[in-house]
């Protein structure tokens, strides 16, 4: 019988390898095979395989720290404080020993599957880590700029108000840090403790290149990968091994992702985002519905990056000629990501995980408030289902808020601009338009999106 | 594996004259301070106590590993302390503490000190290593026990 363990403790210092010492002690005279992976300030050593997951017997968690169990479902869990291993080691293995193992019928059945389901959720959980991260900065930054809507949707602009502050903080520091997360816990997903500096510093430049949550990812991945690298490739003499994790690593991987994000992320993302403030240029005397199907398309597929940008830009130049339509167009179509999701996460809980399910909550406040950027998290953990979901919505919101010639004279705001009198014209037809891309948006995403993995 | 580098033997106390807890924490402290390892004892002390708060690191056996991350710390170093008549530490299963390893780990640690660290914390679990810790006289035979 083969078992295994996990130990961790919040220092990372002393408990963990004294708690996985005396499992191996214990399960040495009890004559059991264990293997012990340990989760310290070195990082994870002796690591689980899918491998040991499938031979063993039950898994022991001795932490005082969070451990993702997702990948050993299946495996009957003994979970204790780290200190149990260390007082009554004997104890957790017996209990491990009992343990049952959870009868599935449909186990035999699964398995031809299983590999290549490991290998994507490989990526995918990186994707969710740095995911599970944002959603709470996402949630506070945004309901933050909500509240300094509430004093009026200018009131921000008031230097040394209680609303400028508000903005300074949910705008101006939260949603600044969002991207910079994101990349970072992805790559510390992927490499642990090396990779967070990599990932922090290539999603601030994703940010400041203007690349939005779509360049954060890219650059999350290559500071993971790049680290992890470093990490288990290079060879150093062992005088020099000590400066590795403090030195080496966060300097050259560091050094490598920012290059990459300036040089050969940054680049295209400035073309696409003149390409596209060129060609709406052009596309001013377009039919009216045409340019808002493609307005509020772009609004949606980036949220923050070049596309959304241009598009934003364009809308905001307009209103200075006394341009009024296609704003409208943009607001509306930024509204409906995160309020189609919300929506989405009310009538289809199945697909969404309970943290998603809270999220939707928020999401729903930032969408009334056009804060495009609650859809963010949803979008980040499933690109390829969520941004076609969305964009449709958009698209049509907006083709249908030029086609109402609804107009709008403020260039942000939400829900709240609408209650100001003569903000909005033909405000019914607007508020109808919201409402169908809403439910569009919701109904693409149920039809696309699958249940998460259990 | 370099131990003389994280414990010296001025670092080495055979007979503490403590005998409770929060004198022992200071005792050893002071021990670790005179050999010019921190930057601020007061928040060493104040971040070593907040980690007893949070359980005690008392972990029985006889042994207790007061221990702080923090940038009061200049470098990672060890402090030993021998008590042969012991001292109540809270420890988690109730009997006295007789060794007591007092470990500082500054903010930004590199990993061959982590590593240190762990394979003495692994060796303590060991009954033999304790007894002949606890029976040691001299700073060799204090390595000794380490290293063979």
């Amino acid at each position: 019988m083969k078992l295994l363990a996990i130990t961790s403790c919040p220092t990372g210092i002393a408990h963990t390898y004294m708690a996985a010492e005396s499992l191996q002690m214990a399960a040495k005279a009890m004559g059991i095979e264990i293997k012990v992976e340990t989760r310290g300030s070195v990082g994870v050593e002796n690591e689980i395989t899918p491998q040991d997951v499938k031979e063993a017997h039950a898994l022991i968690i001795a932490a005082d720290t969070q451990v993702d169990k997702e990948q050993f479902a299946g495996l009957p869990i003994i979970n204790a404080p780290v200190q149990e291993a260390i007082k009554n080691p004997k104890g957790l293995i017996e209990n491990a020993i009992n343990a049952k193992k959870l009868s599935n019928p449909d186990e035999k059945i699964t398995e031809p599957k299983a590999p290549a389901k490991a290998k994507q959720n490989g990526l995918y959980k990186h994707l969710m880590t740095g995911v599970s991260y944002m959603i709470p900065l996402v949630s506070a930054g945004g309901l933050i700029i909500a509240l300094s809507f509430i004093f009026g949707i200018e009131a921000f602009k008031e230097k040394g108000t209680l609303a400028a502050a508000l903005m300074d903080i949910g705008g101006g520091a939260a949603f600044a840090l969002m991207v910079p997360l994101l990349a970072g816990f992805i790559a510390h997903s992927i490499a642990d403790r090396p990779g967070l500096v990599p990932g922090l510093v290539g999603g601030m430049l994703a940010t400041q290149i203007g690349s939005g949550f779509l360049g954060g990812i890219i650059a999350g991945f290559c500071a993971g990968y790049i680290a992890l690298w470093i990490r288990n490739y290079v060879k150093l003499p062992k005088s020099l091994e000590g400066l590795k994790p403090v030195l080496i690593i966060p300097f050259f991987s560091t050094l490598l992702v920012g290059l990459l994000m300036v040089y050969v992320i940054g680049t295209p993302v400035k073309a696409i985002m003149d390409l596209m403030t060129q060609t709406l240029k052009g596309m001013t005397s377009a039919n009216a519905g045409f340019l808002g199907l493609i307005l509020g398309g772009m609004m949606a597929f980036d949220m923050g990056g070049p596309i959304n940008k241009a598009a934003y830009a364009f809308g905001v130049a307009l209103l200075s000629s006394s341009v009024f339509e296609p704003m409208a167009a943009i607001m509306a179509a930024g509204m409906t990501p995160p309020l189609g999701l919300a929506l989405a996460t009310v009538l289809a809980k199945n697909k969404f995980t309970l943290e998603e399910q809270e999220a939707g909550k928020a999401a729903s406040v930032m969408g009334i408030s056009f804060i495009t950027e609650g859809a963010i998290p949803f979008a980040a953990a499933d690109p390829f289902r969520v941004i076609p979901a969305i964009v449709a919505g958009s698209a049509i919101t907006g083709a249908l808020s030029m086609l109402f010639n609804c107009a709008l004279r403020a260039p942000h705001g939400g829900i709240f601009v609408l209650l100001i009198p003569n903000a909005v014209s033909n405000l019914g037809m607007y508020v109808a338009a919201i409402a169908i891309g809403t439910i569009i948006t919701a109904l693409l995403i149920i039809l696309l999106k699958k249940s998460p993995a259990k | 594996m370099n131990i003389q580098e994280l414990l010296s033997a001025s670092r080495v106390k055979f007979h503490l004259t403590s005998n409770n807890k929060l004198d022992v924490i200071n005792e050893l402290i002071d021990v670790l301070n005179q050999d010019g390892k921190l930057s601020d004892k007061d928040k060493y002390t104040e971040a070593v106590l907040r980690r007893e708060k949070e359980f005690s690191t008392g972990i029985g056996m006889g042994i207790a590993i007061p221990h702080a991350k923090d940038s009061s710390v200049k470098e990672a170093a060890l402090t030993l302390g021998i008590s042969k008549a012991g001292i109540d530490y809270e420890a988690l299963d109730g009997s006295l503490a007789h060794i007591f390893f007092l470990i500082a780990v500054p903010a930004e640690s590199n990993d061959v000190h982590l590593k240190v660290l762990s394979y003495i914390s692994r060796k303590l679990m060991h009954q033999e290593i304790r007894d002949r810790l606890l029976s040691a006289t001299t700073y060799e035979e204090i390595l000794a026990a380490f290293k063979d």
